[in-house]
Order: C-alpha cells, then structure tokens, then sequence
C-alpha cells in the first residue's frame, strides 16, 4: 500500500465543499497524471478511503459537518500510508501542534500556487515511481517552493 | 398668674441699696423657668446682652443717669427694656418712653402683680419679632443659596412666562443661547426652536397642556444660525394656589456628547468589520484561489492551441504547395498534435475554466459592493427603507464566515417602510447575527455538529419586528440585566468590545424602538428588534 506501488499511478483524494475550487484544482494537476477523486464533503472523503486505496488526501479546512483537521485525523487512523495535506486560507485558526499531531505533510494556502503546488505534490508522491513530468517543470523540487511542513 | 412656658434671661438692672420696690420676687412669681439676674451697671448689663440670650432688661429708674444711659445704648436693637418708675412721677414715665423703654411700670401698690404680666408680654412680643427676623434672614439666605446654585448649575435653566417670554436664564443658558441675561429677558423664546417640528418645541407643549418632559432631545438654532443639540426637560411653573405662571426647562448642550456617541459608533463598526475581515478574507481567498489557477491553467491551454494553430497553418502551406505527400503528413502530424494535447479536452475546458472564473469573479465583485455599502459612512441621513432587504443584504455579508457552522433559516414577511438610518440599522443586525453565531460556535465547537438561525420579520404594532433566533449556548439569566451595558462582555479578552449591544440598544432607541433579548441557556436565544413605522420626531435628530 505504498504511494505509487506498481505501474498503477498514484490516486490522490481532494476534499473541498466548493465545487469551482475542486474543478481548478483537478485542472493544475491534470497533466500531472495522477488519478484524481474528488468529494464535496468529508463524510464522502471517508467512504471513498474505506473504498479505495488513495496515497494522498488534500483536504480543505473549513466545511461544513466536518472540518479537514477532524477528516485527516479519522483518514490517520483508517489508513495511515496515505498522505496527508491540507488546503485552506484560514492557517491562523490551526494551531501547529494540532497539524503535528494529525501528522500533516503540507499546508497549502488559498490562493495557491500552481507551480508551487506540483512540487509539493511530485515531492510527498514521489518516491519509486515519480508522476510524469512535463516539460519545462525542473527534475528536482526545491524544498523552498513548495508546501511542505517543516518538521 | 400665666407662666412663661420655656427658659427666659431676665437681667435686672437696679441701685446696689435697696428700693422701695422687690423686682426680684414679683418676677420669680413667671415661674421657674424665668432666670433672673441682678447688675448694678449699665455697661455690665451692655457686656452681658451681647450674646442675645437676654430677653428682657427690667431696670429701675432710681438709677438715674444708669438707666437713661442704658436705655440709650440698648433700645434699638437689644432686647425690650421695662423700667420701674421708683418715684411714680409723670416725668420719669415720659423720659423713659422718649429714651425707648418698652414699658413702664410704677412703683406701686399693685407692682407685684403688674410688672410680671408686663414683662411677660414684652417677652413675648420680643420673641415673635425674633423669630420673625430669624425667618426673614433664613428666606433671605435660602434666596441666595437658590441663586447661588441656579447661577453655577452647569444646565442651562430657563423661566417662561405663558406667553413664552423669557423671564429668567442662568449662565450656562445664556451662553447656549448666545445672548446675554439682559439681552433674553423678555424675549420669547421661539425662535430658537425654529430649526425643529412643533412636535419637538418641549416648552410649548408644556405651556398648553402642563405636560412635562424628562431628557429629551431637540435643536436649538441661534440667531446665527448654528445649531445645538441639546437634552432639555420642561415643567410647567405653577404658583401656591395652583395657578399656571409658566414653564421652566433645564436643559444642556449635548455637542460633545453626540461627537462622542459618533466615535462610539464608528469604533464599534470598525470592531464588527475587523471581526468581519477575516470571513470575508475567506470568502474573497476561495473564487480567487480558483480564478488564480484556472488563469495558469488557460495560460497554458493558449499554448496548446498555438500548436494546433501552427499545425493547421503548416497543412494550409501544403494545400497551397499542391504537393499531396506533403499535404497528407501535415494533415498526420496535425492530427498527431491534436491527440497529444487532447484538443476536444482542451477546448471544452478552457471554455468551463472561463466559465467558472466568471462566476468567481461575479462572487467577489458582489462580497467587495456589499462590504462597501456597509463601510460607507452614509448614517448621516434618515430614508425610507425596506427593513428585510437590508436584513438580508447584511445576511449575506455575515454568511459566508458562519456557513460552516451554522443552518440560516429566513421568514420574511412584507413590511411597511420604516424610517430610518438604514447604516446604522444594518449594524444593528450584523452584531446581532454576529452575537448568534459566536453563540453557536461555543455551543458546538468541533463537534461537527451545527446551529440554526432564524431572521423573521413581520410588521407589528404599528412598525415592524425582527428577530434573530439561536441555538448557541445562551444567556445566563443573571447576565440578561447587564448584556446592554456598555464594556459588559463575556467574550474573551480582544473577541468583544463590550459595546456591540449597548451600541444596539442606542440606535434602536434612536430610532424611537426597542431592543429586547431573551434567553433559554442552551436552548435558544432571541433577540427581537421592534422599529416604528411612524416618525413623529425619533430618528430625525
């Protein structure tokens, strides 16, 4: 169950109750050639990582039932490969502890960056089996532009 | 023998040898009470009237040239002097009333029974003009003790007559008025009320119905034409038997006061919107994350349709060239590049990523037209107004920082306009939708669970009613009291001012309405809004 076991490509879960920003998102990373699943809400988030082996989840913070911190923590329990990233503008409300503890990889701020984006994904999927790279995108992330926690 | 009832000093003036007559014994038959002291000089009886606890001198004529000194220096203003006339002789009893004896009293057979009643009255009648000076002194002193206090009142007070003549004025009115005491008295007093309704001329309603008036506010205009707000009271003036003289008003310039409730007001709203900022910050931060990575996106779809473009250009060549081998490969690597890229693909979503941006971008121009309307310092001036559609518009600003948490629910029924600063009233409802969600939010925290809020509104009692209903975590009982004062808060220390609801509670009020809340903690917490339709003189201060 490792990210990119296999000649499958690596799945990534986005979460966000806002379709617009699921459908920008889907269409940065589109020629990343990751499998990309996304969900509104974060009780459907739940089912499709009961469902289906996913090596990443990108979840938004703020949403209604449940937020991204409270999804990732159930998402660390059920499947603890699976990688673990938030997306949201609202970074001031988390407390860095609380984003240790649920052992989040990456913090990536609205509005993204795109570029920046790729990175932070190419770097957390990478390892074996690294997504095809497009053209003029450099071989080696650097680790100052992306999304990455510092631990 | 009548007795005089309380204590009296009776000083005896007579000669150190004794007379034919006993003053002492005929006195001592006024009773105990009567204290009776003997001296044998004019100038010891002088020393001893100073402390005016003496009532009566009775001093005997055989003394001579004593008594008439003594009657001389003591007459006017001491106390009442009796002499006894040793000799019985006309001329001693004229000489002692020319010189201001009270009385007279002769040596005779019936001394002893006269001289007591003659005292006696002389006593009395001494006492009553006392008193009667005592009182005189103590209205005199009462008189200028009012004075005193009317002249360095800080409010300003004014005396009409019925007519609406200024009969009196103290400082502080004369300097509101811009006139001086002498320059107001007898002036009527209206046209300093020229600039304001009838309905607000205080004075006037007092003088026709006796009306009185507590704290009100009004507008004085001076004959320069500035105008004063002022907080004046009026009471009708209304002599010892009932007769109506006039009116009195007390009243004090509230300029400071009004910049100051305007400062309030702003540092409240700026405090609301810094609450807002951040929801909005969210609200603004998701359309444009999307329109920011679509326009990467479309950036680099142009590219892909600059290929084709190039391809299709390079396939024209050929058809021109006629040359069908080089036509057919332009028309293969045409194809090729179209499949690499996805062309179908590319094109449907360029047009979903415009169509999308545009939506986002519709969603920030309306988040960026309502904060405006709501930071536009346009609370000067009263309108009609359309109270749920501002309720609602506010709603939409506060919305997008709850939404997450809680359910809104809207009942809006057709209301009459209402006059009113409809600003003001906006910031009225943010903080109360505000309050509802912060309620909400400690009651649920990160359980995943949510509130509800309910806006109503109806018309009600000749105005309208609006109320927000929630689910949060309520009102302790014991707090409802104080939930309206200013700097009264629960929220933690830089959440709340403390002044968002006493800063509702006075635009209501201004607005001639009323603020109620009421709260079942852990149930359901209301606050009900009731604005008047009619504007008799409230919201056009």
């Amino acid at each position: 169950m490792k990210p990119g076991v296999g000649n499958e490509r690596p799945t990534l879960l986005i979460v966000d109750d806002e379709a617009q920003i699921l459908s920008a998102l889907q269409r940065s990373l589109y020629r990343e050639g990751y499998e990309i699943v996304t969900v509104e809400n974060a009780a459907a988030a739940l089912r499709i990582l009961e469902a289906q082996r996913i090596d990443a989840i990108l979840s938004d913070h703020k949403m209604p039932g449940m937020s991204g911190v409270q999804l990732l923590e159930r998402a660390a329990a059920m499947s603890p490969h699976t990688v673990r990233m938030l997306i949201t503008g609202w970074t001031e409300e988390i407390p860095p502890e609380k984003l240790r503890e649920v052992g989040v990889c990456a913090l990536v701020t609205k509005p993204w960056d795109d570029a920046k984006l790729k990175t932070t994904l190419r770097r957390v999927l990478g390892g074996a089996q690294a997504p095809r790279r497009t053209e003029g995108d450099s071989d080696i992330p650097d680790r100052s532009s992306d999304y990455s926690l510092r631990r | 023998m009548k007795r005089v009832g309380s204590e009296v000093q009776i000083i005896v003036l007579r000669p150190v040898e004794s007379t034919a007559v006993d003053p002492i014994s005929a006195l001592r038959r006024l009773g105990p009470e009567a204290r009776v002291e003997v001296l044998h000089s004019a100038a010891a009886c002088r020393a001893r009237c100073r402390d005016k606890s003496v009532d009566l001198i009775v001093a005997e004529s055989a003394l001579g040239a004593e008594c008439w000194e003594l009657l001389e220096h003591s007459s006017a203003v001491g106390p009442p002097v009796v002499v006894i006339n040793d000799d019985g002789s006309e001329y001693a009893a004229l000489e002692a009333f020319k010189r201001g004896a009270a009385d007279c009293v002769v040596a005779g057979a019936e001394f002893a029974d006269v001289l007591p009643v003659v005292a006696l009255e002389q006593i009395q009648r001494w006492r009553a003009a006392r008193d009667q000076g005592v009182a005189e002194r103590r209205i005199r002193d009462l008189e200028s003790y009012n004075q005193n206090i009317i002249q360095n009142l800080n409010s300003a007070l004014l005396v009409v007559d019925l007519s609406g003549q200024i009969v009196f004025s103290n400082p502080p009115a004369e300097e509101i008025l811009g006139e001086s005491a002498e320059a107001l008295r007898g002036r009527p007093i209206w046209p300093w009320f020229a600039g304001v309704p009838q309905s607000e001329i205080h004075v006037a309603r007092t003088l026709e119905t006796g009306e009185r008036f507590k704290g009100l506010e009004s507008t004085l205009t001076r004959v320069d034409g500035t105008a004063v707000p002022i907080g004046i009271s009026s009471a009708p003036v209304i002599d010892g038997a009932g007769n109506k003289l006039g009116a009195v008003a007390v009243f004090s310039d509230l300029t400071e006061i009004k910049l100051l409730q305007r400062k309030v007001l702003q540092t409240e709203k700026m405090a609301s919107i810094g609450q807002l900022a951040a929801g909005v910050a969210h609200e603004i931060n998701n359309p444009m994350g999307f329109i920011h990575a679509n326009l990467f996106q479309m950036a680099e779809y142009m590219t892909d349709l600059h290929r084709v473009w190039d391809g299709v250009g390079a396939l024209q060549a050929a058809v021109a060239g006629g040359d069908l081998g080089e036509i057919r490969r332009s028309s293969d690597e045409l194809t090729a590049i179209s499949e690499q890229i996805n062309i179908a693909f590319v094109l449907s979503d360029f047009a979903k990523a415009i169509r999308e941006s545009q939506e986002g971008s519709e969603r920030i121009r309306h988040i960026v037209n309502d904060l405006r309307d709501f930071s536009h310092r346009d609370s000067e001036h009263p309108a009609l107004a359309d109270v749920n559609q501002f309720l609602d518009s506010t709603a939409s600003i506060v919305w997008p920082m709850m939404k997450h948490l809680v359910v809104l629910e809207k009942e809006y029924r057709d209301l009459p306009k209402v006059h009113c600063y409809p600003m003001q009233l906006q910031q009225v409802f943010m903080n109360l939708m505000v309050n509802a969600y912060q309620a909400i939010e400690q009651k649920v925290g990160d359980s995943g669970e949510a509130g509800t809020i309910w806006l109503r509104t109806e018309p009600r009692e000749g105005g309208v009613a609006i109320s927000v209903k929630d689910t949060g975590v309520g009102i302790a009982p014991e707090n409802l009291d104080r939930i309206f004062d200013p700097f009264f808060t629960t929220k933690k220390v830089g959440m709340g001012t403390g002044l968002g609801l006493s800063t509702c509670f006075n635009i209501v009020e201004r607005h001639g309405g009323s603020l109620v809340a009421e709260s079942e903690p852990g149930v359901e917490t209301v606050f009900t809004v009731w604005l008047p339709c009619a504007n008799p003189d409230g919201a056009a201060d």
